[in-house]
């Protein structure tokens, strides 16, 4: 048994992960209507290719990529273009999306296999990654096929599959580990293979002793993580997996890794092996304003009030809508808004889940800059932007924040710390765009 | 089918510890009360008295600058006008009359606190900045208003006329009279003064430094302010914040090595013939090593500046007990390091996470 590894900082918010852990994945069959969105990946989004009225085909195209950082949308359903439109997205804002009439849901594998990947041109599975839309399922939705393109005469050697799944609440990947194994592991080989790396390793935080257990009886080399958030933070596993530190503003590239997330390489395995684009992804519904939470494989474009049915709907007075985790992810107005490639799980909580508080003056206590694992001092910078001073949050590192939340997490005061970061962050961006025009 | 509801938005994290503000001063305020018991056990009921006032006087200031600022006043109810209310009668002698720590409260509230905007905003730690004020206006009181630590016996309480350290082994040796001090640091400072008379400053510091003195210190029988004397109590207390998680250990551990450090180094006649317990036990070293060193908002934020801070005051705290004007040096060592903290801060910024120090 390897040693359990860890990053310096963090801290370790409740779990509540037994709400769902143990609830097999259930498929849900695509709703009448899906509402893609075209921006589902980081980057631009795809140009719609469709037009109200066209039939659509399962797996076609309806977005082509627009750019290097991008991606094409594909129909997640067999029918008819009924509008492309600005529909509400769960990242609290509107975007682009194409709303179809769904008719049915077969086929669709629309790509030819990759016939032996252990051998075929690495060129043609880096294409087939991105032709069918594959982006990072952790949340982020970094076009993968990026990831796999390294510059000119960077040479990587170490590939981490993160199955660390650090947000409490959220179980979408410990069952995605459980249920698809095999296809986790190919997808990894395949993934090890187009970057030349001869020992990629899987990194489990050790509250999942059954996804460690399995992937290991299958021969994968696993990382034991210990229980601390945030362990799943690309650069926090990098640490604790290999002991390299990024460099600030830099890339895990500059340090010779690559991090994919485990829903990641079985949507690799998917698209090589059986020529399937990315249009479904397991999300984890939770909470405890929702009847009976569960692990969910649903079509991307699928609304979130039809998740919240299948999840047996409301319970009591939700006061929270979010989508992803409740230390990253966001607070959606509507659950009129659709699930996404990124989307790791919808979370409806009940005030006494949620820490709602008013902001007090800061007591100077030191937490936050104990926890963090970017090591920040997230009071100064805060402080800074409270007070308009944003170059002053720039030299404190308000840029390197990843708005993890751990310092807000810990904060007695209830301060609104990466509000604050972020607000800085925004504010120097503008600045320097301002400067450079 | 669900209806389309609107939901709040919010900023991330949803969710959070369950430590706030409030909950971690009313721990501190917990964590004082075994010091207050030993404080009612040995002065009597004088010490709650003064105590009570102190403590009324604080939160009575606060409520009422909080009013005329115009704040909400709920603010002089989180618990952190009733720890400096108590950290300042700790800091006073138990034979004062009632409306010296009042007064101290109400300054340290006001001035030290409220003045420059409230919680979180102080520079210097207001107990502290109270009792400096005290001791600069009303110095023969806080100088001399010292009382014996009871004694029982028989289940009845005695009070012992003589005070200072292991009070009996004083007055038997008849050296009491030649002590005006009353505590045992004054005692030791006086011992300081007597150049010529190498034998008898000898003396009297074997009997500070003995084991009946030490274990008196411990228990806190001894002469000194309120809250300060019984060291076991104050222990407990701090054992208390540490379980809560509410005490961050490098403050008060590197003060007090520091204090153990230096009080060996140069706390005796000579060099290297302190007794760093005796001087670690003595004066106020534990309340303020547990709970003064440890005031959040007038420390610094960093790891590293947190230990620079608490040796700095160990060494400033001894540097006054053997070279200073007063014989503790305790709380003005914490004082003058509060003044520092930005500085400290500002130097001691970790490199963050993939940062490279620039220019090597
Ligand atoms: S955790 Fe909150 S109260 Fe403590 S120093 Fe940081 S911002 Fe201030
Ligand atoms: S949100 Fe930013 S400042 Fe706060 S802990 Fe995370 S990285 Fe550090």
């Amino acid at each position: 048994m390897s040693k359990v590894k860890s990053f310096a900082g963090g801290a370790h918010p409740s779990g509540n992960k037994d709400l769902s852990s143990g609830a097999a994945v259930v498929r849900l069959p695509a709703p009448e209507v899906v509402t893609v969105p075209l921006c589902q990946h980081l980057g631009a989004p795809s140009r719609p290719v469709v037009k109200p009225g066209d039939e659509v085909k399962r797996g076609s195209v309806i977005g082509e990529q627009n750019g290097f950082i991008s991606l094409p949308t594909h129909s997640p359903v067999n029918g008819k273009v009924l509008r492309v439109e600005n529909a509400p997205m769960p990242h609290m804002r509107s975007g682009p999306a194409v709303v179809i009439k769904t008719e049915s849901e077969d086929g669709g594998e629309v790509y030819e296999p990759v016939p032996d990947w252990r051998n075929a041109d690495i060129s043609l599975i880096v294409n087939r990654i991105k032709e069918a839309g594959v982006c990072g399922m952790g949340g982020a939705s970094f076009p993968t096929y990026v990831k796999l393109s390294p510059p000119e005469g960077v040479k990587i050697d170490t590939l981490i599959i993160n199955g660390v799944e650090c947000e409490p609440y959220l179980t979408a990947d410990h069952r995605l580990m459980l249920e698809r194994a095999d296809d986790l592991i190919t997808g990894m080989n395949i993934l090890a293979r187009v970057l030349g790396v001869t020992d990629p390793c899987i990194g489990i935080e050790v509250n999942k002793p059954d996804a460690i257990e399995l992937l290991e009886k299958k021969g994968a080399k696993v990382i034991r993580l210990k229980v601390q958030y945030p362990q799943g933070a690309e650069k926090q596993l990098i640490d604790a997996a290999v002991g390299r530190e990024v460099p600030a503003g830099g890339l895990p590239l500059n340090v010779g890794v690559v991090v994919q997330n485990v829903g990641t390489c079985v949507a690799v395995t998917e698209a090589v092996c059986k020529g399937m684009p990315c249009i479904r992804r397991i999300t984890t519904v939770s909470g405890m304003g929702v009847n009976s939470p569960g692990n969910f494989n649903v079509c991307v474009g699928t609304p979130v009030s039809t998740l919240i049915d299948a999840a047996g709907g409301y319970k009591g007075d939700v006061r929270r809508l979010i989508s992803g985790g409740p230390m990253m992810g966001m607070a959606m107005f509507t659950d009129a808004a659709p699930v996404t490639k990124g989307t790791s799980g919808i979370l409806a909580l009940v005030p006494a889940e949620v820490r709602d508080v008013v902001e007090g003056p800061c007591i100077r206590c030191g937490k936050c800059v104990d926890v963090c694992p970017l090591r920040l001092c997230a009071s100064v910078i805060a402080t800074a932007s409270e007070y308009g001073k944003w170059e002053d949050a720039e030299k404190a590192g308000a840029l390197n924040c990843m708005a993890c939340g751990t310092c807000s997490y810990v904060c007695p005061a209830g301060r609104y710390l990466v509000h604050h970061i972020k607000r800085a962050q925004n504010e120097i961006r503008a600045l320097a765009r301002a400067r450079e025009a | 089918m669900t209806e389309n509801r609107i939901f709040d938005l919010a900023v991330s994290p949803h969710v959070g510890s369950s430590k706030n503000t409030k909950k971690i001063m009313w721990d501190v305020v917990i964590a004082l009360i075994p010091a207050l018991i030993a404080a009612f056990w040995f002065f009597g009921p004088r010490a709650l008295m003064l105590v009570a006032a102190s403590v009324g006087a604080a939160v009575l200031t606060e409520w009422l600058c909080l009013k005329f600022m115009k704040r909400p006043v709920n603010f002089a109810f989180d618990g952190s006008a009733v720890v400096t209310g108590l950290l300042l009668a700790y800091n006073v002698p138990p034979g004062v009359p009632w409306w010296l720590p009042v007064i101290g409260s109400a300054f340290a509230i006001a001035v030290a606190k409220q003045a420059f905007g409230g919680l979180g905003h102080n520079i210097v730690n207001p107990a502290l900045l109270g009792r400096a004020f005290l001791v600069a206006s009303f110095p023969v009181l806080m100088t001399a208003g010292w009382i014996a630590p009871m004694q029982w016996k028989d289940g009845e309480r005695i009070d012992v006329q003589a005070c200072g350290v292991s009070t009996a082994q004083l007055s038997e040796s008849g050296e009491f009279d030649a002590l005006s001090g009353a505590t045992p640091l004054n005692a030791l400072k006086q011992t300081f003064t007597w150049e010529g008379e190498p034998e008898r400053s000898e003396e009297v510091r074997s009997m500070l430094f003995s084991k009946e003195s030490i274990k008196n210190l411990f228990m806190g029988r001894i002469g000194g302010c309120i809250g300060e004397t019984s060291v076991i109590m104050l222990l407990l207390g701090a054992i208390y914040l540490v379980l809560r998680g509410v005490l961050e250990l490098r403050l008060p551990l590197s003060y007090l090595g520091s204090v153990a450090l230096f009080g060996w180094l140069f706390g005796g006649q000579g060099w290297l013939d302190g007794n760093p317990l005796f001087h670690l036990l003595a004066g106020g070293v534990i309340l303020g090593g547990f709970f003064m060193v440890t005031d959040m908002v007038t420390t610094p934020v960093t790891k590293k500046g947190r230990i620079i801070f608490g040796v700095g005051a160990g060494l400033l705290t001894m540097v006054i007990r053997r070279w200073g004007g007063y014989p503790e040096g305790c709380s003005y060592s914490i004082l003058l390091m509060n003044l520092c903290t930005p500085l400290i801060d500002r130097y001691t910024k970790p490199l963050s996470f993939g940062e490279v120090k620039k220019n090597g």
